[in-house]
């Protein structure tokens, strides 16, 4: 028993749940590999008219357009880390470390705005801010007799603050659970010790918090990088371009050519430096874990700090942040889908308010595009948490060097543009498998893309409450003889279930409204419903895939509800 | 389990051959009709703005099954541009994949690349599709090798709001959109649609369009796709210059929206519409029977209705009447046909060359 624990401990690790671990990691290698092997060609790929050339790096890394792209994505990224942790991370603390009123509705608000698509979150900030047709520019030119209006959202630092509405909901859900496992203990010793609550926040609850924080700073910056329909939205018609939009017109070239997966490729290649030093950040941070394990097997019991009148200040600024990510969202949703063409809105247009949209549906196409979509949120989650949960086990409490490895392939795709994932796997299922393996065009494509990407999100909380478990518990059930599956059934799973909890719930949601995978690997009998919306969205049929998306709100919206109320009554955490 | 693999590839083979007969047989409608019935099903994909979407095709592969008293069921997914799903198409054809449209229909520069990869099937439409349309010149709707028919027409122009271009604003001359006036309030497309046609020899010629196309890059706001007309409604910009055709203001303006499309005195493009039949098509029957219907009395009258648009060498064709009073101006005409295109070598080049101007600000 003692060889065991020494063995899992300091530097063995055990091979079923290596080789579990390993399943993805292999998956990820053959998609990078088939990016790099995408890199170098030119022309239409899977045909003759391919070439092996290294010219795509040379096109990529020489041309000056490529250097404002890159500057477009980092003032647009470090926007919107910036306004997302500004509005999550406060709004993790009221919910976990104070008394806050109503904290099962704050979390259906949060959860009901990942449902919106961002395309619809930024087609609300165009009718609000919009140089020519946002209302708020309006007024302004009214009231001061301008000539322009002053605000204009199609920039980089515009659109980084739509994005970072859009992810402020991750920030919460990615810092929450640090603030809730954290020991009361230090903070009640520091008031003890007579500092006031500013005080203890800044010297001894932030500082605590220090890998959550950092670990939400690094994922949203990697999301804020790929993230593709909000800069599509509000920059390609305004001709403001970022890396994910430039990969798009590569491979999408409206025009002249030949898609240039070759581009897409090189930029991939960049992508993956950018990850490996993000990933080592992180690492860093990682090792320095243990100084912050702070829940122990007695004594924890996480003590609020109450807010009194404070609360309804802190209900304000929540509503207000609701109110314009979700809901002017939301209300634009329900009024495109009710007009039969699109205007801006005033009373005036709502006298055409029809259910046009809603009878001429094709019903065939939507409930083919549900049933591929209720598939991948009944299988996605449960792998990702299957396959995470080993991973940041493995990376958390193992010594051996294969956990740097895990650590880096985890995370890998997180910074890869979905899209380079996608079309690696395209290209894999078309050329390299398709006459053996039946990928091409099944929903299982999608699947595997999906679980491959979104083990980095699963694997970032886990990794942080797995942290916060001290391994003498782990030791003691060893000691008592339980084996690892029982230790981590028994003992691992009861205590970090608010954490598994809110990772199943996070991913089907993500899963259910993801996009940038399936526009590239839907085809016919795999089409989802976001693709379906998309597509329509895409090409201009706005008020039809506004009625799809309330639709689908709607009929998630109760299930939500009654996912979060279950939660509450079985004593599960909520973040 | 490899013999078993073996014996899949056989049958599968086998079953491939056996369609390819069938198909091969079907030199006239009733075996048309015949070889439809047997596959039941039709796979549709091209972008929802293309003819009608999803709705579209509901309405014609029923007015289809109720022509020719067949039960095809009509299966569409919406895809990408005409261009891309053509790429997607070579590719799957490359990789022994079936098609992901049974049927493709797409533009001229489409059904260029498809011929260019000879990933269409030739057809004898000659044999089976009963009422001709007219010639005009050496343009043929229906190809002569039997690769692919035109079925459509859409005509090149300016798109604009009607609650804020009226009278005497409204573009008469490719310059007017150039006024002033209009100075960061109006679109073009990514593609330099129309614009990338008045380049060639027939038209203005590159260089008279490279100029006014750096005066035009600098006069727009910003790009949007053709298709995207609520972005005009909406007041987002208030015109599009230039569009791959007036059918979805046709469409638009029974809804009231308020939006309209002007043709340029100098003349116009007409952008064909084609449609072909994948060698991967895994229903090439139905699909046959889908063109042939397409290009019938009542496809094209369902067309019109469906997306604003039907094939102007067609008697009592709707586009023709605008086509009319363009000649009847004096304005030149010409047909963006696959042959045509492949004209000029140069064509590629200069598309790219104005899509590069309109992309920077």
């Amino acid at each position: 028993m003692t060889s065991r624990i020494r063995g899992l401990f300091s530097g063995g690790t055990s091979p079923a749940l290596l080789s579990l671990a390993a399943l993805p990691m292999a998956v990820i290698l053959v998609l990078v590999i088939a990016m790099f092997w995408v890199s170098v060609q030119k022309g239409a790929l899977g045909t003759p008219s391919a070439v092996y050339t290294l010219t795509n790096y040379s096109a990529v890394f020489g041309d000056p357009f490529v250097v404002s792209v890159v500057v477009n994505t980092l003032i647009f990224t470090i926007s919107a880390t910036l306004v997302a942790l500004a509005i999550g991370l406060p709004i993790a603390w009221l919910v976990e470390r104070t008394t806050l009123p109503g904290k099962t509705f704050l979390y259906a608000i949060m959860t009901l705005g990942l449902l919106i698509p961002g395309i619809y979150t930024a087609m609300g900030w165009t009718l609000i801010a919009h140089p020519r047709i946002g209302l708020l520019n309006r007024w302004l030119v009214d009231l001061f007799g301008l000539d322009d209006g002053p605000i204009n959202i199609a920039t980089p630092i515009g659109m980084g603050f739509v994005q970072g509405l859009s992810l402020a909901a991750l920030a919460f859900i990615l810092t929450s659970q640090m603030f809730r496992a954290m020991n009361p203990s230090l903070e009640e010793a520091a008031r003890v010790h007579g500092m006031g609550y500013g005080k203890i926040i800044r010297r001894v609850t932030l500082p605590l918090a220090r890998p959550g924080i950092l670990a939400a700073v690094i994922y949203i910056f990697t999301i804020g990088i790929a993230t593709f329909d909000i800069p599509a939205i509000l920059g390609l018609g305004n001709r403001v371009y970022l890396l994910s939009t430039f990969i798009y017109l590569k491979v999408h070239p409206q025009g002249a050519g030949l898609p240039e997966y070759g581009i897409t490729g090189v930029v991939g290649a960049f992508m993956i430096v950018v990850a490996g030093m993000l990933t080592l950040w992180y690492g860093q941070v990682l090792r320095q874990g243990h100084r912050f394990e702070v829940v122990t097997g007695k004594g924890y019991k996480p003590a609020l700090i109450p807010l009194g009148r404070w609360s309804i200040f802190a209900w304000a600024l929540i509503l207000g942040y609701a109110l314009i990510s979700k809901l002017i969202p939301l209300l634009l949703i329900a009024y495109a889908a009710l007009m039969p063409y699109f205007v801006p809105p005033s009373l005036e247009a709502m006298q055409q308010f029809s259910m046009t949209h809603f009878y001429g549906m094709d019903w065939e196409l939507v409930s083919r595009g549900l049933k591929n979509t209720v598939v991948l949120v009944a299988v996605v989650p449960l792998a990702v948490l299957l396959l995470a949960f080993t991973i940041s086990w493995l990376i958390v409490r193992s010594r051996s060097r294969v956990r740097y490895l895990l650590e880096f392939g985890a995370f890998l795709p997180q910074a890869l543009p979905e899209v380079i994932l996608a079309i690696g796997a395209l290209l894999l299922a078309l050329f390299v498998i398709g006459k053996n393996v039946p990928l091409y065009g099944s929903v299982w494509i999608i699947a595997i893309v999906y679980i491959v990407a979104r083990l980095a999100f699963a694997t970032r909380a886990l990794n942080g409450s797995l942290l916060q478990i001290h391994r003498e518990l782990e030791e003691a059930a060893f000691v008592s003889g339980l084996s690892t599956a029982r230790t981590a059934w028994r003992v691992l799973f009861p205590l970090i279930r608010p954490t598994l909890f809110s990772v199943w719930i996070w991913t089907a949601l993500l899963v259910y409204r993801e996009l940038t995978a399936a526009v590239f690997l839907a085809v016919h009998d795999n089409i989802t419903l976001p693709a379906v919306i998309w597509s329509y969205w895409f090409s201009g049929s706005i008020n039809k895939a506004s009625a799809v998306t309330l639709l689908m709100t709607l009929v998630l919206a109760p299930l939500i509800f009654i996912a979060w109320w279950f939660g509450r009554r079985s004593q599960v955490s909520l973040n | 389990m490899g013999g078993f693999m073996k014996v899949v590839r056989v049958l599968a083979g086998a079953l491939s051959l056996l369609t390819l007969a069938s198909y091969a047989r079907a030199a006239t409608l009733a075996e048309l009709i015949e070889g439809a019935k047997k596959e039941g099903v039709l796979r549709g994909q091209w972008g929802q703005a293309s003819f009608g979407g999803s709705e579209g095709f509901k309405e014609i592969v029923s007015a289809m099954n109720k022509k020719y008293k067949t039960d095809i069921k009509g299966q569409y997914t919406p895809g990408p541009d005409m261009q891309a799903l053509m790429l997607r198409v070579i590719q799957e054809n490359a990789a022994g994949q079936p098609a992901s449209t049974d049927v493709y229909l797409g533009n001229a520069q489409a059904m260029l690349d498809g011929l260019n990869a000879k990933v269409m099937r030739p057809t004898t439409y000659n044999q089976f599709i009963q009422d001709k349309p007219a010639t005009e010149g050496k343009f043929n709707p229906i190809a002569a090798d039997g690769t692919h028919v035109a079925f459509a027409t859409a005509v090149v122009g300016v798109q604009y709001n009607t609650n804020f271009v009226k009278g005497n604003d409204i573009p008469k001359k490719i310059e007017d959109v150039l006024n002033p006036k209009w100075k960061g309030k109006i679109a073009s497309t990514p593609y330099a649609a129309g614009i990338r046609e008045f380049a060639t020899p027939d038209f203005l010629g590159r260089e008279k369009v490279v100029d006014f196309t750096r005066k035009l890059s600098k006069q727009i706001a910003g790009l949007m796709r053709c298709g995207e007309v609520e972005r005009i409604t909406s007041g987002e910009f208030i015109m599009l210059a230039f569009t791959c055709g007036g059918n979805d203001v046709n469409v638009a303006r029974r809804t009231g929206a308020p939006v309209g499309h002007a043709v340029m005195e100098e003349g116009t493009v007409l952008h064909m519409r084609y449609a072909a039949i994948p060698k991967n098509s895994r229903s090439p029957n139905a699909a046959g029977l889908f063109i042939h219907f397409l290009m019938s009395a009542e496809g094209q009258e369902l067309l019109w209705r469906m997306d604003g648009l039907d094939l102007h060498l067609f008697p009592g064709s709707q586009t023709k009447r605008e086509l009319d009073r363009v000649r009847a101006a004096k304005g030149k005409v010409i047909i963006n046909s696959p042959e045509w295109l492949a004209s000029f070598k140069d064509y590629t080049a200069i598309q790219k060359e104005l899509e590069n101007i309109l992309r920077q600000k």
